[in-house]
C-alpha cells in the first residue's frame, strides 16, 4: 500500500531536526530557542513513526507510542520554558538572549 | 494510486521544510509561530499518509491546538514588536552552523548505508491500537503514561510558583 520509501522520511526527519538546530544555536532572540526545541522534538517524532513503517506486527506499534510521551513532554517543557521567559523579560525586558549572559547582578 | 502517497509525501514534506526554514528565517517572533503552525499541520499530514491516524490527530491537537497558541499568547503578552534591535543572527552563531551541517552529513550517511524498507505487515497506528499499547501493562508503557502525567503535574506546580515568585517580588517592590 504504502510506496513511500523509509529512506525519504528519515531524510526529511534529519533536515528538519537539523533546521530545528540550527535555530537553536545561531538565533538570538529566546522566543526562537524554544521553537528550534519544538521543532527538533518533532524532526524526532517522525523519525519514530518512520522507522516504525520498518516493523512488522507488535513492533510496529512502540514507535507510534513513543510520540505520545514526547509530544506530552513537550507540552511540559512549553509550560516551564514559557512561564521562565516571562519572569526573565520582566527582570531585563529584553529577548536578546545575550543580555541574559551573567547569571548574578 | 500508487504515486499518489509519493505525490502528498512530496507536498507534506515540501511545506515542512519551506515553514522550518521560514522559523529559522523569521523576523518577528509571530511570523516564527506562524510558520510553526504551518509545520504542524503538515507533519500531521505526514502521519496520517504514513498510517498513524492517532498521531496526526494528537499532533493537531496538543501541538497547532495547544503549544503553539501558548507560546503566541505568550509573544502577544510580551509584546514582541519591542524586539525589532535585536540582531536575527551573530557571527559567532553562524559560525555554529557547522554543528547542524555534519549532524546532517553524518545522519545523511549513516541512513544511505542502512537497510531501510517499509515492511507491509507494519500495523496502522488507529487510535484502537495505540491504546492497547499505551495502556499495556506487560510492557511497561502504562508505568511510563503514569510518569509522564506526574511530569506534566511537576510541570503544572512549577509553572504556577514561578508566577507565584513573579508576583511576590512585584509586591515586594511596591512595598
Amino acid at each position: 500500500m504504502s510506496t513511500i520509501p523509509a529512506l525519504y522520511i528519515q531524510f526529511l526527519a534529519a533536515t528538519l531536526f537539523c533546521l530545528g538546530l540550527a535555530t537553536t544555536l545561531t538565533r538570538r532572540n529566546l522566543f526562537f530557542l524554544l521553537m528550534g526545541i519544538e521543532v527538533m522534538l518533532n524532526a524526532a517524532n517522525l523519525s519514530f513513526v518512520g522507522f516504525s513503517r520498518t516493523f512488522a506486527g507488535a513492533a510496529s506499534i512502540e514507535g507510534l507510542t513513543i510520540p505520545v510521551f514526547v509530544i506530552a513532554l513537550a507540552a511540559a517543557e512549553a509550560c516551564v520554558g514559557l512561564a521562565m521567559l516571562i519572569l526573565v523579560f520582566r527582570s531585563r525586558e529584553s529577548v536578546d538572549a545575550d543580555a541574559y549572559s551573567r547569571m548574578k547582578e | 494510486m500508487e504515486h499518489l502517497a509519493l505525490i502528498y509525501f512530496g507536498l507534506f514534506s515540501l511545506i515542512s521544510v519551506v515553514c522550518a526554514s521560514m522559523v529559522l528565517f523569521a523576523r518577528h517572533p509571530i511570523n516564527g509561530a506562524m510558520a510553526l503552525i504551518g509545520l504542524m499541520t503538515s507533519l500531521s499530514g505526514l502521519y496520517a499518509i504514513l498510517h498513524a491516524p492517532f498521531l496526526a490527530v494528537l499532533q493537531v491537537l496538543v501541538y497547532a491546538g495547544a503549544i503553539i497558541m501558548l507560546l503566541v499568547f505568550v509573544i502577544m503578552v510580551l509584546g514582541g514588536a519591542k524586539d525589532d534591535h535585536t540582531p536575527r543572527f551573530d557571527a559567532l552563531g553562524l559560525g555554529l552552523l557547522i554543528v547542524p551541517a555534519g549532524i546532517l552529513a553524518v545522519l545523511v550517511h549513516a541512513f544511505r548505508t542502512a537497510p531501510l524498507a517499509i515492511d507491509e505487515k507494519a500495523v496502522r497506528g488507529t487510535v484502537d491500537v495505540t491504546g492497547q499499547a499505551l495502556f499495556n501493562v506487560s510492557t511497561g508503557n502504562v508505568v511510563l503514561f503514569e510518569a509522564v502525567g506526574l511530569a506534566l503535574l511537576a510541570a503544572l506546580v512549577g509553572a504556577v510558583l514561578l508566577a507565584k515568585r513573579s508576583l511576590d517580588s512585584s509586591k515586594e517592590n511596591k512595598a
